[in-house]
């Protein structure tokens, strides 16, 4: 049988979880084409022209899989990975989405209910609906569970090392040892804020990560950081967000930015994101008050890469002025520089 | 206490609530052009609507010297349920000192809600506080039942605008009525004054109905929809909305074992579509356009803010059960571009098709 595993959403985190799974489970697995231009298009058109762009490659990622001609196409919807809280609507909506919205998709779409009270989303009865469906005896479906989840693990101790994802997983499926620690020579740490399938997508972020690599900056992202550190930053809220990833962003952020071990925070964000237009607004009002250089970066499906250069460079250009500037006279300069035009940083 | 709320709906039952508890109540002015520049000013650029409508007239409020606002939360995953966390924090960095009173489901921080119910509460006997809100939902439904009747008997008015006259009046009247006696005054007169509007004689086969499902304040408000349940009516329809004050009260606030609510029969219908609840609306409006043809309406008009993440997935699949139950639905997202003309075209046309598919006659 063969199994086909969109890469995107949340296969940037549990991608090397899942595809264990199916494959213990004696299933050929085959994942998507990277995300290109032809495929975003046929996701755009399949989809409701409103809807935010990860939902859209995701379509087209699915639409992708048909014509790989496979049986099934694994679709979670996801519901709850912390007490309490929930994923946004659109992932809770995702297979209803496909199966009543895009032709061809109604027999084709494996789903199941993910509920869980932490990251791990190992438990064996997450997956019994697959299990039913396929006529699969429950020991293996435990048994596969068990080892998804060991392979999970060690793919998430890679990324917390300061590994970001992609190389996480390219380490984890290679089974590269590593003691220590990633190291960086660089003079300028920036901390990224956004979820996994905007900032690890290199189609829809204009390769980011490749831009701030040739720029020789170094970068620290949410899932660098253990859940209860991240936890730490927003306890203490009235009311944190309902959507547990963005959370984690959250957390990440208000640790980015009273930590003061960064030294500017820039936030990528998909056009037309809800839950992002609160938590983009919660930063603005923290970068107000602690004066750390904050930028936003909206992508859409529109491929034009040229503004997106030249922004990030100057944002490091910024950073690295200002850090200069601070070197030369000591404590004379406090805060940070307008990001808005402060002459003083020219 | 000087106290304000969201505007929606029939802001007569909020206004009513809080005067019975003896604070002094300032009804924020209907949203407008100005309400809707405040709040797009202020608002996260990619905020929903409702959330910039809402601020707007939390600012204008705040500019007739409010102390307090009273709103409700929610748990999500819709954004609605945070708007208030947010709001607070914009009205504070604008520097207006004003305590924004956030109505969390009970189960959520027990002890809050005690707190802000003690606020409200101010020095009532909870006796008091017991009697004000009983009034107020019996009133709720009482002008529920007035609201409904309405849009029904709209389009075959003799005199144009004597059924929207009627509902000024009606409206008026219910906000007169401080007691039961009163209330039951008020109900009788509002039932002459119905009563009173002269009717044309239409035959069953040439009435449309429409329904209006959606998101719940753009479906409610209607200086933010273009009017459209009296737009619809002017164009000879009877409209039934989705959602009404009453019912989401009965839904959301009244105890489980008392719930035998129509709601959950709708929900019902729309779990082939979505199988569970995704947040705000959005399985309700699926259900509720089954339950409108189910219910012998001609089509269905889908409102939503634009970008509203749960009305998105329903819109993804109105096609679908469109199709399936063959009854004609128009989906139009609400934003602060109000290009009236655009949306008010598509209607028409919406209903052109809808009246001549009725009497058999196809345009091609």
């Amino acid at each position: 049988m063969k199994i086909g595993i969109p890469k995107a959403l949340l296969y940037y985190y549990y991608g090397p979880f899942w595809k264990t799974f199916f494959e213990e489970l004696e299933m050929e697995v085959v994942v998507s084409e990277d995300t290109n231009k032809k495929l975003i298009n046929e996701g755009i058109k399949a989809s409701v022209p409103e809807i935010c762009v990860p939902i859209k490659i995701f379509i087209g990622h699915c639409i992708d899989l048909i014509k790989k001609d496979v049986d099934y196409i694994f679709v979670p919807r996801m519901i709850s990975i912390y007490k309490g809280e929930v994923f946004c609507p659109k992932f809770m909506g995702l297979p209803d989405m496909l199966i009543h919205g895009v032709e061809g998709m109604e027999d084709k779409v494996l789903t199941c209910h993910i509920e869980s009270k932490s990251d791990d989303i190992s438990d064996y009865r997450n997956y019994i609906d697959i299990a039913e469906k396929l006529a699969l005896p429950h020991d293996k479906l435990k048994k596969a569970c068990r080892v998804a989840s060991e392979k999970w693990y060690r793919f998430r101790e890679y990324n917390k090392k300061g590994y970001h994802v992609l190389e996480a997983i390219d380490m984890v499926n290679n089974s590269v040892k590593i003691e220590s620690t990633k190291r960086s020579d660089s003079d300028v740490k920036l901390g990224i804020l956004g979820y996994v399938y905007n900032m690890y997508d290199s189609f829809v972020n204009m390769n980011v990560i490749d831009k701030l690599k040739s720029l020789n900056v170094d970068f620290i992202t949410f899932d660098m950081i253990d859940e209860s550190e991240l936890r730490k930053y927003i306890d203490d809220m009235d009311k944190a967000l309902f959507w547990t990833f963005s959370n984690k962003l959250l957390g990440a952020g208000y640790k980015f930015f009273r930590e003061n071990e960064v030294d500017g925070i820039i936030h990528i964000t998909a056009f037309g994101c809800g839950p992002d237009s609160f938590l983009g607004k919660l930063f603005e009002i923290e970068s107000d008050d602690t004066k750390l250089p904050f930028m936003t970066i909206r992508v859409d499906e529109h491929t034009g890469e040229n503004h997106l250069q030249t922004r990030i460079e100057a944002f490091v250009d910024m950073i690295r002025r200002k850090k200069a500037k601070v070197m030369q006279w000591g404590d004379k300069i406090e805060g940070s520089i307008s990001l808005y035009g402060d002459s003083s940083c020219l | 206490m000087k106290v304000a709320f969201p505007y929606m709906g029939t802001v007569v039952v909020y206004k009513k609530l809080l005067e019975l508890l003896g604070h002094e109540v300032v009804v924020p002015p209907r949203p407008s052009q100005k309400t809707i520049d405040l709040g797009v000013k202020y608002s996260p650029e990619f905020a929903c609507f409702p959330f910039k409508v809402i601020i707007g007239s939390y600012i204008e409020a705040c500019e007739m010297g409010v102390d307090t606002i009273v709103t409700s939360g929610g748990h999500g995953p819709c954004r609605a349920g945070f708007y208030g966390e947010i709001h607070k924090r914009i009205l504070h960095k604008m520097g207006y000192d004003v305590d924004v009173i956030i109505f969390d489901a009970i189960n959520r921080d027990k002890d809050r809600f005690i707190e802000n119910v003690k606020k409200v509460k101010g020095k009532n006997s909870w006796l008091k506080l017991a009697k004000a809100i009983r009034f107020t939902y019996d009133l709720l439904k009482q002008i529920d039942v007035f609201d409904k009747e309405i849009h029904r008997i709209k389009p075959y008015e003799e005199v144009p605008g004597s059924a929207y006259r009627a509902w000024q009046e009606i409206q008026k009247e219910f906000d007169s009525a401080y007691d039961k006696k009163q209330l039951k005054k008020a109900v009788d007169r509002s039932k002459e004054i119905i009563n009173s509007i002269r009717l044309k004689k239409v035959d069953e086969r040439e009435k449309i109905r429409i329904g209006i499902v959606g998101e719940i304040y753009v479906v409610m408000e209607p200086s933010i929809n273009m009017e459209i349940e009296k737009v619809l009516g002017e164009l000879g329809c009877e409209v039934e909305r989705s959602q009404y004050l009453s019912e989401w009260v009965d839904f959301n606030l009244m105890p489980s074992f008392l719930k035998k609510t129509h709601e959950e029969e709708v929900l019902k219908k729309g779990e082939k579509y979505i199988e569970i609840i995704i947040g705000g609306h959005a399985k309700q409006t699926v259900g509720f356009i089954v339950d409108f043809k189910d219910r012998g309406f001609d089509g269905v008009i889908h409102l939503m803010p634009f970008a509203c993440l749960p009305e998105l997935v329903s819109q993804s699949i109105i096609p679908k059960i469109s199709k399936e139950h063959d009854i004609p639905v128009l989906t139009l997202s609400i934003d602060e571009q109000t290009g009236k003309a655009n949306n008010l075209t598509r209607i028409e046309a919406f209903i052109d098709l809808i009246r001549n598919k009725k009497l058999g006659k196809f345009v091609v």
